[in-house]
């Protein structure tokens, strides 16, 4: 039986430490060059830079967030090409403003980088869909939609992503919503077992659908003569 | 020698009979129950859209009817490599071999002039472009 | 909703005496014994549960030995629904559409105890058991319940089946959700019927 043995290459081959960061404070630890880039190319609209546990937290006006978003995308020094998740957050005080959240990942410079946009509650919770720049928030902006009533404006297809598309009871993370929703158990029941998500789409729309704009030419010349199976 | 096979009639004979058996029985003490959803079609627990018969690519037929035709010529060879001996010589074997000096291309020949009727037809697939998957 | 039966079987009238003879009861022992012996189970796993659920199937529990080893995913070739793990409200309609698509005999049972009440998820998204919308015959408690619990309730299911009669024309009828139907309970009094439960009409408590 052959013995297997395990090569170390790289920065662990001279039997150093694991690089896991090891004495990281909770606030006031070195920030991302990006959050002081940030600062100075949006000097109004960056409200404040936080490093909390490590990370960088950028509070951006939610006009601006996203002008900077987009920067931060397409500008050669930063290059922030993943975008790893949008979220919201309600504090548990009520004067305490709702907060967008991006995180994005710069995979080339190995940077991470939080920026968070604040909603004030009184007004209608919207803001700029960064959909055209990066593809997969379309899902990720659809479940915050779902859970928080945040309107993404720009966003091709806003609708409701966990719970059923006609479900009436309200923003299930919001602070004011009720653990167990608003309905009886019964008529939640009856709302379930009558969703039909198959409504809003017809046989042709299934068979193409959206994506249809981003096939090659030569498969969509062939689809719009007919062809029903391609390779 | 068609004695040899008498089992295997009985075995066929058990087979279609067991089949009838289990689908009669069935068929006879059944009380069929019919709901509406329960005729139509499954697809995961959602109701079943469209229709499932779909048009195919004609490459699934080409693929299938080369195959049997260059079987076919495959099983033709069969036979002819089995009585090869007796088709390369020209008279009756003696002692299960050829006598000196009668040996014949005549088998040869005759699957050769097979094969290139067949060539031909290859060539023309391979050139038409039958052969490409896209 | 309440559920209907065929109008042969609405009025019941059972007097098994009268209907059993010694042939009847061997061929209801001999039916009985099959189906109760080759259960084909439809894993309807949508959880932790269906994990302990194929571990009943693995080696060390194993479900074979009650002629269970063969799961159907499709409900047309299925006996028994097993129903492992949470139904949210968004799988509801396809759980029920799944149930109405087994062909009888069947049986459902719910594995653990997000199945059987909607276990720790009392909220705005799990369904407070499966038995609202399909009918169960065996609850198996725990969470998850270990191999040896789920094979206890697949024998008390066995049971169950090696109990029915044929003179009892009305079990394997299909009930239809009916809102015509005699049982059927508006909305207004199951809400009132369920009030002291802590659910949702009169919940004052958020997260304000």
């Amino acid at each position: 039986m052959t013995r297997f043995e395990v090569v170390r290459t790289g920065a662990s081959a001279s039997g150093a430490e694991p690089a896991t960061q090891r004495n990281v404070s909770h606030r006031g630890g070195e920030a991302n060059p990006s959050a002081k880039a940030l600062q100075e190319k949006f000097a109004s609209a960056v409200e404040r830079v936080d490093v909390i546990w490590g990370e960088t937290v950028v509070y951006v006006d939610s006009t601006a967030v996203h002008e900077a978003i987009r920067w931060l995308h397409n500008d050669p020094s930063q290059q922030y090409d993943f975008l790893s998740d949008i979220t919201a957050v309600e504090y548990r005080d009520a004067e305490v403003p709702i907060e967008v959240v991006w995180h994005l990942r710069s995979l080339p410079y190995r940077r991470f980088l939080r920026i968070k946009s604040q909603l004030q509650k009184g007004k209608p919770l919207e803001i700029d869909s960064v959909w055209d720049i990066y593809k997969s928030a379309d899902w990720l902006e659809r479940e915050c939609f779902d859970m928080f009533g945040i309107r993404f404006v720009g966003h091709p297809d806003l609708r409701r992503i966990l719970m059923w598309e006609s479900y009436k009871e309200g923003y299930p993370l919001r602070k004011d919503f009720p653990l167990r929703g608003r309905f009886s158990r019964s008529e939640q029941l009856r709302q379930a077992l009558a969703q039909n998500p198959e409504a809003r789409y017809s046989m042709e729309e299934l068979t193409i659908a959206d994506a249809f704009a981003e096939l090659p030419q030569d498969m969509r010349d062939r689809l719009s003569k007919g062809e029903r199976t391609g390779e | 020698m068609a004695r040899a096979y008498f089992p295997v009639l009985m075995l066929l004979g058990f087979v279609v009979m067991n089949g009838f058996i289990i689908i009669g029985i069935s068929a006879l003490t059944i009380r069929p129950r019919p709901t509406p959803v329960k005729q139509q079609a499954y697809e995961s627990g959602v109701p079943a859209l469209g229709d499932a018969r779909e048009r195919f690519s004609v490459r699934f037929y080409l693929v299938a009817i080369l195959f049997i035709i260059f079987d076919i010529e495959t099983v033709f060879m069969i036979p002819w490599a089995v009585y090869y001996k007796q088709l390369s010589c020209f008279v009756p074997l003696v002692n299960d071999a050829c006598p000196v000096g009668n040996i014949s291309f005549f088998g040869l020949g005759e699957m050769l002039v097979f094969m290139l009727i067949l060539l031909v037809g290859f060539v023309y697939v391979w050139k038409k472009g039958a052969l490409q998957w896209d | 909703m309440g559920l209907t039966a065929p109008p042969e079987h609405r009025t019941v009238s059972y007097a098994p005496e009268s209907q059993e003879g010694w042939v009847t009861t061997r061929m209801d022992f001999l039916v009985n014994w099959a189906r109760a012996n080759s259960l084909w189970p439809m894993p309807f796993g949508t959880a932790c549960c269906a994990i302990e659920f194929m571990a009943t199937a693995a080696s060390d529990f194993d479900l074979a030995r009650f002629g269970m080893e063969r799961m159907s995913f499709s409900p047309r070739q299925a006996d028994v629904l097993i129903c492992a793990g949470r139904v949210p409200f968004k799988l509801a309609p396809i759980i029920r559409r799944i149930w109405q698509q087994m062909p009888q005999p069947k049986w459902a049972i719910s594995m653990g105890a997000c199945a059987s009440t909607g276990g720790m998820f009392d909220n705005y998204a799990v369904v407070q058991g499966i038995d609202t919308i399909i009918p169960v015959d065996v609850y198996v408690p725990g969470c998850p319940p270990r191999p040896e619990g789920l094979i206890y309730g697949i024998r008390m299911l066995q049971e169950k089946v090696k109990n029915e009669r044929s003179s009892d024309v009305g079990t394997r009828d299909e009930m239809e959700p009916d809102p015509t139907s005699q049982l059927y309970i508006p909305p207004s009094v199951i809400d009132e019927l369920g009030e002291p439960f802590g659910n949702s009409v009169n919940q004052t408590r958020s997260g304000l």
